[in-house]
């Protein structure tokens, strides 16, 4: 805007006080909602250089602003109403914070003379989502109003990055007064890695006989793919990645064994159980992850890089602590020999033994398959994004990734609904990529209104949905777990979603027979605009391996224990 | 195990909700407390806490927040046994 308002000061509302602040943040794209008390800052909106996206709940538009944030690595910015409207962002701001996303969350707040008050449309959106936010704001002054805006960026986007939520009262968007923007001083650098430390990891690394690498979804977050890459291929120390670690390694890189964990492959879990040493980078030992975690790398020393102090020893006490950004890190490691030939050996046979096998004798279209036929077609630079449950699973084991950023799954969280609406703040984000939505049965229909977001704003995005007519991980749980005792899992009563989709003005096909498959992908995938393509699959399919909770990793069940398959 | 905190933490709206709320979220039982203004722009809270978890973690934690300016953590051994609070035994 003018930049003469920087010089001499004149009376602007606080509406207009944000939106510049947001514009000089560099923010080109908001998703949001609006209603009562935001509606000041709507109507300022107008005329912004700003694009707004109007989402259909505010839990889309979160989601979507989080995707936008993992793809950028920029702050995606969301924007509700008080009230119900705050509410139902916690879950967007609850996955950035478990996933380390940077966002910036701006709620609409009833009047300050009205907080405390129980007034209509007000909730304490402060207090609620103190648990799940980096740092948060209540604004009291339009003089601060720059600043704040300035500090949530900085905080979303530096060190670990996450959610910051900035509240806003309405007396104050609506209210006038003067604002100066003062440039903020830069946070202070993280420190470089301490020389004795990568030392300390030198040794350790030179001296393992079994040493193996845990990369995870710091990595992506630092932009620090490359590096590790290079350490990888300098050191030949095997790497395992966590569920955000997926795409780090190319799929079929020497020494890769694949993703650890619950569903991870078994050549990662029997790596990890019977490595000497594990160097974790970028990770936090989540118990998906780690599987009983006392008996979790039973023998394994640990050397743990991480920019977060607090995820030193939090689960697993660390021999060799570095917190520091991870490239700095991985390049000032350097054992003084590669890893040892017969543990290289050993876990590539590893690799072979557990290889993923496409022969299972499923009933009709079976989802691993399609999912392994679709990497080998998919176009260069494809973002999938993910929901949560067995598909999230197969689309980890199965999908190939170059770059982890290609792979948006909630991790942390677990958030049945995110793959939509991340699918929009992906193509958003990065509009030259296709981006495709892997969904189930039960998580498309936790956001499927965002189907009219699509429609809306005619974002290409390609919605491929399994449909085991169940909520098919808790239906696995419950039959090997639960005695087959099934309890609210069954979904035989789906909608049509091919004709939920083409309701929303989404071209969409169903098949549900093997032979239909090639044909179907290259039609979703060749589609002139957003496209869903619904895949009928056989319900009682389950995802292998799973390791039981309270087993450690390599007590995989490699098949239902009463069932030939 | 029992700890005492010494943190320094600015005036912002929240801290010290933010603050307290993280020790108990934790797994930290709150004991004593006293706040006091501490400069033109701070606060002064001591603390006693309990738990079977890690003191030096918690206070990597505090750390993270950036309302908190400081956290010292001082020796069990110089702590006085509080009587309102019993530590929280939580698997990790």
């Amino acid at each position: 805007m003018n930049p003469s308002k920087q010089l001499a000061p004149e009376l602007l509302s606080g509406s207009q006080v944000l939106i510049e602040a947001l514009e000089r943040n560099g923010v080109k794209q908001i998703f949001g909602y609006p209603g009562g008390t935001i509606m000041p800052v709507y109507d300022a909106l107008v005329g912004s250089t700003m694009k707004h996206y109007l989402c259909r709940h505010e839990q889309g538009a979160a989601l979507a602003a989080d995707a936008y944030g993992r793809v950028t690595r920029k702050a995606g910015v969301c924007m509700a109403t008080s009230g119900p409207g705050a509410t139902n962002l916690v879950t967007g701001i609850a996955n950035a914070f478990m996933d380390s996303v940077p966002m910036v969350v701006i709620t609409g707040q009833v009047p300050s003379a009205l907080q405390g008050t129980d007034a209509f449309q007000e909730v304490d959106i402060f207090g609620i989502t103190l648990p799940v936010v980096k740092h948060s704001y209540i604004v009291r002054e339009i003089a601060d109003i720059p600043r704040i805006v300035d500090e949530a960026f900085q905080l979303a986007e530096n060190g670990r990055p996450g959610p910051v939520l900035i509240d806003l009262p309405k007396d104050i968007s609506a209210g006038t007064g003067a604002a100066v923007h003062m440039p903020l001083a830069p946070l202070p650098a993280a420190p470089d890695p301490d020389a004795s430390t990568l030392q300390a990891a030198s040794d350790m690394l030179s001296k393992a006989r079994r040493p193996l690498v845990i990369a995870g979804g710091g990595i992506a977050i630092s932009n620090s793919v490359e590096a590790f890459r290079r350490f990888a291929e300098r050191t030949a120390v095997p790497v395992t990645t966590t569920l955000k670690g997926l795409g780090i390694m190319p799929a079929d890189a020497e020494g890769y064994v694949g993703m650890l964990g619950m569903h991870g492959n078994g050549a990662a879990n029997h790596a990890v159980q019977n490595c000497d040493l594990l160097m974790v980078v970028g990770a936090r030992f989540d118990d998906r992850a780690t599987g009983h975690l006392a008996q979790f790398a039973p023998s394994a020393r640990v050397i743990h890089i991480d920019i977060d102090a607090a995820e030193i020893s939090k689960l697993r006490k660390a021999d060799v602590a570095i917190v520091s950004e991870l490239a700095p890190a991985l390049d000032g490691i350097r054992p003084q020999h590669k890893a040892n030939t017969g543990w290289r050996a050993q876990c590539a046979g590893w690799t072979r033994e557990f290889a993923w096998r496409y022969d299972a004798p499923a009933k009709g279209i079976y989802a691993p398959k399609l999912l392994r036929d679709l990497s080998r077609v998919q176009p260069a630079g494809m973002i999938t994004t993910c929901d949560v449950g067995q598909h999230q699973m197969w689309v980890a084991q199965h999908c190939s990734f170059d770059d982890p950023l290609q792979h948006l799954s909630s991790g942390g969280l677990g958030t049945m609904g995110y793959g939509l609406p991340a699918a929009i703040g992906a193509k958003v984000a990065k509009p030259e990529a296709t981006v495709l939505c892997v969904s189930g049965d039960g998580s498309i229909m936790m956001n499927v209104q965002e189907l009219a977001t699509l429609k809306r704003y005619d974002i290409d995005v390609k919605i491929l949905l399994f449909d085991n007519s169940a909520l098919g991980l808790v239906r696995q749980w419950q039959e090997i777990f639960f005695d087959g005792n099934y309890s609210e899992v069954h979904l035989s009563d789906n909608p049509d979603f091919a004709g939920v989709a083409r309701a929303f003005g989404i071209q969409a096909r169903s098949i549900s027979e093997p032979d239909e498959v090639s044909g179907a992908l290259d039609w979703l995938l060749k589609s002139d605009g957003a496209a869903m393509l619904h895949v009928a699959i056989d319900s009682m399919e389950n995802v292998w391996p799973l390791v039981p909770p309270g087993k450690p990793n390599h007590k995989m069940m490699r098949s239902n224990p009463d069932k030939a398959r | 195990m029992y700890h005492s905190l010494d943190i320094r933490l600015s005036a912002s709206e929240g801290a010290v909700i933010r603050t307290l709320g993280l020790i108990e979220r934790r797994g930290f039982s709150l004991g004593k407390c006293s706040i006091s203004e501490a400069g033109s722009n701070g606060r002064s809270m001591q603390l006693t806490v309990a738990s079977s978890r890690s003191g030096d973690l918690l206070k990597r934690q505090l750390q993270r927040l950036h309302d908190v300016h400081s956290v010292e953590l001082k020796p069990a051994v110089s702590i006085q046994k509080s009587p309102g609070i019993r530590p929280i035994n939580r698997r990790t």
